[in-house]
């Protein structure tokens, strides 16, 4: 009895197709996705006012007088943090190349190669993703400053790296355990060498997994903050987070909001524009950062 | 490539592939090793040593720089009497309560509203998740501009809706602070845990939902009778996360409150930070690390066997 009627409904079409509920979604989506986007094109705005607007009484008259002036003073001058932009890329940039070649190192041997303890190994590397780096920073800080390490930028990419590969192994060891078994059979009798068939025939396969691993080290790098005010006690190396909590606390001077805000504002935008054009890759990995076991 | 592979060649016959196999194997078997060196020398060295070594240090009186000697546990036991620190304690669970609920509902209701594959859902997606991508460092510092009195975006706001009155001093008051960060997080968190979700929802059979539209189940229902029970484990999962970030709060606070006003708002990693590096009792601080090393690996432990009981 039940059966025509079942039959009914289920030919009738879906509900998300009426174009009345479409428009009810869309404008919905739109309200939602501006409590998250609004407050930070809000603060992009106001760090083109002047910071005698930023820090008196809110006034719609204020916003008509935009001006550079924030980023010109940041940028400019004798505590110009345009040095600490550079330090940011530097160690951000280094950590993203060193996990990328690591890791898809790591991941060719664990994907394709066996070899004895090889569960051991990779055992002891998802290990350091259940170590919290905030939990290891003194013993680290005291081993940095043993190895000369400490105060330097190549030491903070170092320990960028460290916790940036469980991530970036798990993600590369997915990418090579999922090619076809015949392609590197393949290559292996027609006799290409290890480098040659990583370099020419699996490259273009695991290519999605490297941009995976490298914007994940990237994003992870230039937002880091921890770490980089510990291991770091010289102005003058300052990555930009850290560099800006002096700017919050004056300590070139007054407190100065407008420098505060333009600072953030030059912070931000690198992790917005990396991640909108390469956001497929940054969801993957995400989740199999998570999803590690 | 590939194709190049000459027929013959592929089809020779096994005995002679097998008779090359071990030596071929082991010589495999050493490039596999090389392969993993340099990760796991990086793991070795920069986060298993380090966390060997902190153990080592919280049973000494270990300064920054200086001579040290064994005390044994005398670390542990000076942690119970250090009430900064027993405080800290409290204030990160207190706060890990307050946020953990909100992350998850507002995650959840985000991932039904985004998850069908509508026109504009994949927008909305990349659009709620932006503020996890930017990091909660430089809101932090966004956040502490717009909280000011009189001058702040967010009184101004407020106070223009009654709710509160505009020369509110936000991050003066311990209650107004832990509100106003807690806010921030669960604006900053939201999306991340949406994301998670939203992989649960989609690894649901589609038909499922067809069958059960089919017996007359309500939208309701099925979200509680199907979504619910096959998300369980997605939701342990962006549960145990969030409840592990909560747990290693640092940098809103150190931002926005700096600890303060006193040290009410000093979370536990804040107060292992002014311990080793503005007191410099690194021991103390070390032990300190090892209690919360062993609090975040128990629920980390937690997440790979709720993976494992459910992953097969």
């Amino acid at each position: 009895m039940a059966v025509a009627a079942r039959r009914a409904a289920g030919r009738r079409p879906s509900a998300g197709d009426e174009p009345g509920r479409r428009f009810w979604f869309i404008l919905a989506g739109i309200l939602i996705s501006a409590v998250f986007v609004l407050p930070l094109g809000w603060e992009i705005l106001r760090s083109f006012q002047p910071e005698s607007a930023i820090s008196s009484a809110p006034s719609g008259a204020s916003f008509r007088h935009l001006t550079l002036g924030n980023y010109r003073t940041l940028l400019s001058g004798q505590d110009d943090i345009i040095r600490n932009v550079v330090n940011s890329l530097i160690v951000s940039v280094v950590a993203t190349v060193l996990t990328s070649v690591v890791a898809t190192l790591a991941g060719y041997g664990f994907g394709l190669f066996k070899f004895r303890f090889s569960g051991l190994a990779f055992g002891m590397i998802l290990l350091a993703f259940m170590i919290p780096f905030q939990a290891v920073l003194t013993p680290l800080f005291l081993e940095l400053h043993d190895m000369h390490l400490l105060n330097s930028l190549a030491g903070l990419a170092l320990f960028y790296t460290t916790f940036n590969l469980p991530v970036g192994v798990y993600v590369m060891t997915n990418s090579f355990a999922q090619v076809p078994a015949e392609i590197v059979d393949a290559a292996r009798v027609d006799g290409a060498s290890v480098t040659r068939t990583l370099l020419s025939v699996l490259r273009p396969l695991v290519l999605p997994g490297v941009a995976t691993t490298a914007l994940y080290a990237f994003l992870f790098s230039w937002t880091e903050f921890l770490g980089a005010l510990s291991f770091l006690t010289n102005d003058s190396l300052f990555t930009l987070p850290v560099a800006l909590s002096n700017v919050e606390t004056g300590t070139y001077g007054s407190v100065n909001y407008g420098l505060l805000l333009a600072g953030a504002v030059i912070a931000m935008v690198p992790c917005i524009v990396v991640y909108i054009s390469l956001q497929r890759y940054y969801v993957r990995g995400l989740l199999s950062g998570a999803l590690k076991g | 490539m590939a194709p190049t592979v000459a027929p013959e060649v592929s089809t020779a016959p096994q005995v002679r592939r097998r008779s090359r196999a071990s030596a071929q194997s082991r010589r495999n078997g050493r490039t596999g090793v090389l392969l993993v060196l340099p990760a796991l020398a990086f793991v070795a060295v920069f986060a298993l040593f380090p966390l060997g070594f902190g153990a080592y240090i919280s049973l000494t009186n270990w300064p920054l720089v200086g001579a040290y000697h064994f005390i044994g546990l005398g670390n542990y036991t000076a942690l119970i009497h250090n009430s900064v620190f027993v405080e800290s304690i409290l204030f990160t669970l207190k706060y890990t309560g307050i946020v953990t609920i909100p992350i998850l509902v507002v995650g959840y209701a985000l991932a039904v509203f985004v998850r069908a594959n509508r026109r504009g859902s994949a927008l909305f997606r990349t659009l709620i998740f932006l503020p996890y991508i930017v990091g909660l460092v430089v809101e932090s510092y966004m956040a502490v501009v717009e909280l000011q009195p009189t001058s702040g975006s967010a009184n101004y706001a407020l106070s223009k809706l009654g709710l509160v009155s505009d020369s509110t001093a936000w991050l003066v008051h311990t209650g107004q602070a832990l509100t106003a960060i807690s806010v921030l997080v669960v604006w900053f968190y939201a999306g991340f845990a949406m994301m998670m979700l939203l992989a649960g929802m989609q690894s649901i059979p589609r038909d499922l939902y067809e069958a059960a539209r089919v017996d007359g189940a309500s939208w309701w229902t099925a979200e509680r009778r199907l979504t619910l029970p096959l998300l369980r484990r997605w939701l342990a999962l962006s549960l145990i996360i969030s409840v592990v970030g909560s747990l290693l709060a640092f940098n809103q606070f150190f931002v926005m409150t700096d600890g303060g006003p006193g040290t009410s708002t000093v979370t536990v990693v804040m107060s292992i930070y002014d311990t080793a590096f503005a007191q410099f009792d690194v021991g103390l601080a070390s032990a300190m690390s090892v209690v919360l090393v062993i609090v975040v690996g128990l629920i980390t432990f937690l997440q790979f066997r709720v993976l494992r009981e459910d992953g097969s």
